[in-house]
């Protein structure tokens, strides 16, 4: 029998709808063709792309190689950066110019290291480069909103094989993000707690979907899945704004990020995914009612007709399930690869 | 007199840019597909290429990549009827991306531009 389950801040209706015996391994997935070429975002290219507006690299000049992360903006950027503000409107219609800050976050100078595989040290400064470009955008009082993101494989709409993510700095505050802010302030003036506290509090108690945890992060499967294998970051501690994180946070967010994307990889192997930072709009400071947090989302299903029309989403794999293979996964793969030793040996 | 690699599939496309570049003194060789521009490149040796994106077989952005891993230094103009595949970021290994138009003001200064023969 099917199941209706609800997301508790969005009020997002999904669908469980449990194949028997279905396993991670069934799903289909669009293999990655690395294409054969040069890469723009390669050490040595720098010339190819716009000058960097920030890099973490060891005594190298500016657009140099040497550098372990490198923030340069978009060639061809969705939003223009020069520019006022200008909006108007046209009968009951609102229309404004497309001011904005595009930007690609160049996670790693090696061309075949997924994200999945940068170690948390260098994964820490890709997190260091979102919260300095966040802070410093925040100066700009055009903006209110930056948009984190990062698109894993061409499933996931990725174009260039070498890791990277992208920001956007946007003048209005996303409708996702607004949904998102208001569902937890109506639960945060009705209970007086912050939602996000409340569902890792529950979730820590259950342990039904809690795929991974350290002191400071947890990842959790949501209730409400979209998809199979969606997941979730979250500080354990209430805290509403990511770029008010220190480096010792950022880190320990590191750990749990990669440990969660390498159980995803070796559950289904080159599964292509995308993740959005989920945060406080620019300048709110830290509020009680939000909580910042990582949605992991892998490509596993497609948006069809009713997905379109009903903003539900039908979900093969219940998240109860899909935790424990989670949970299994890298053990599996451990066990694996003694296996193969020991025949080998 | 410098050389221009044209790749597009039209047609009627390859004939307007021959007449429009030949008249302002550039020798233009054509392709018609990706493979075919990637062979010309190489025997050819063009100072520039002008490579449309939507083609069959090899997409424009596959070819820029192997034309620039070949030979970095000749510049490449991307030149499509869409905007859309700015967001693929292949393109950035392009010198320039212009949209198609019947105006071939923007083309031909880029060209000239990139040749260093402006002015």
């Amino acid at each position: 029998m099917p199941e209706l389950r609800k997301d508790p801040v969005l009020g997002r209706w999904i669908i469980i709808s449990k194949e028997r015996g279905k396993r991670p391994t069934d799903f289909p997935v669009q293999h990655y063709q690395a294409a054969n070429g040069f890469c723009p975002l390669c050490p040595g290219n720098e010339s190819s792309t716009p000058p960097e507006v920030l890099a973490y690299r060891e005594g190298t000049a500016a657009d140099q190689p040497g550098w372990q992360v490198r923030v340069v903006p978009n060639k061809f950027p969705a939003l223009i950066i020069e520019g006022e503000l200008s909006k108007e409107g046209v009968g009951l219609y609102d229309r404004m110019n497309g001011i904005g800050a595009h930007e690609v976050i160049i996670e790693s100078p090696n061309h075949d290291e997924s994200f999945a595989d940068i170690p948390p040290e260098r994964m820490s400064l890709v997190f260091k480069a979102y919260r300095e470009r966040i802070l410093d955008l925040e100066k700009d009082s055009r903006f209110k909103y930056v948009m984190v993101f990062k698109n894993h494989g061409e499933a996931a709409g990725a174009s260039l094989e070498h890791s990277h993510s992208q920001l956007i700095a946007l003048p209005i505050l996303p409708r996702m993000i607004v949904s998102e802010l208001s569902g937890a302030k109506s639960y945060y003036k009705y209970k007086e707690r912050c939602i996000f506290c409340d569902i890792v509090r529950q979730e820590m108690q259950l342990d039904e979907r809690v795929v991974c945890q350290n002191e400071q992060f947890i990842t959790i499967m949501p209730f409400a899945p979209r998809t199979p294998f969606e997941m979730w970051v979250l500080p354990k501690n209430h805290s509403s704004s990511f770029s008010m994180q220190n480096d010792e946070d950022l880190f320990s967010l590191a750990q749990i990020f990669s440990e969660s994307l390498r159980r995803l990889d070796a559950c289904i192997p080159n599964v292509p995914y995308n993740f959005v930072l989920h945060t406080v709009p620019l300048r709110a400071g830290g509020i009680k009612h939000y909580h910042y947090h990582f949605e992991i989302v892998p490509k596993l299903t497609s948006i069809a007709g009713f997905e379109w029309g009903s903003g539900f989403y039908i979900n093969t794999m219940p998240p109860e399930e899909a935790t424990v293979y989670l949970r299994e996964s890298l053990d599996n793969r451990k066990s694996g690869e003694k296996d193969e030793e020991n025949i080998a040996g | 007199m410098k050389k221009i690699l044209l790749v597009d599939d039209e047609e009627s496309i390859q004939i307007v840019y021959r007449e429009e570049f030949e008249d302002a003194g550039y020798l233009v060789v054509s392709a018609s597909n990706g493979e075919e521009g990637l062979r010309k490149f190489a025997d050819e040796k063009p100072d520039i290429v002008i490579l449309d994106i939507h083609m069959p077989g090899m997409n424009g952005v596959e070819v820029l990549r192997k034309m620039k891993k070949l030979d970095s230094s000749i510049p490449v103009i991307l030149n499509s009827a869409f905007q859309e595949f700015k967001r693929d970021l292949g393109t950035w290994a392009s010198d320039a991306y212009i949209v198609k138009s019947g105006d071939f003001k923007d083309l031909r200064k880029n060209v000239e531009e990139l040749l260093g023969q402006e002015g």
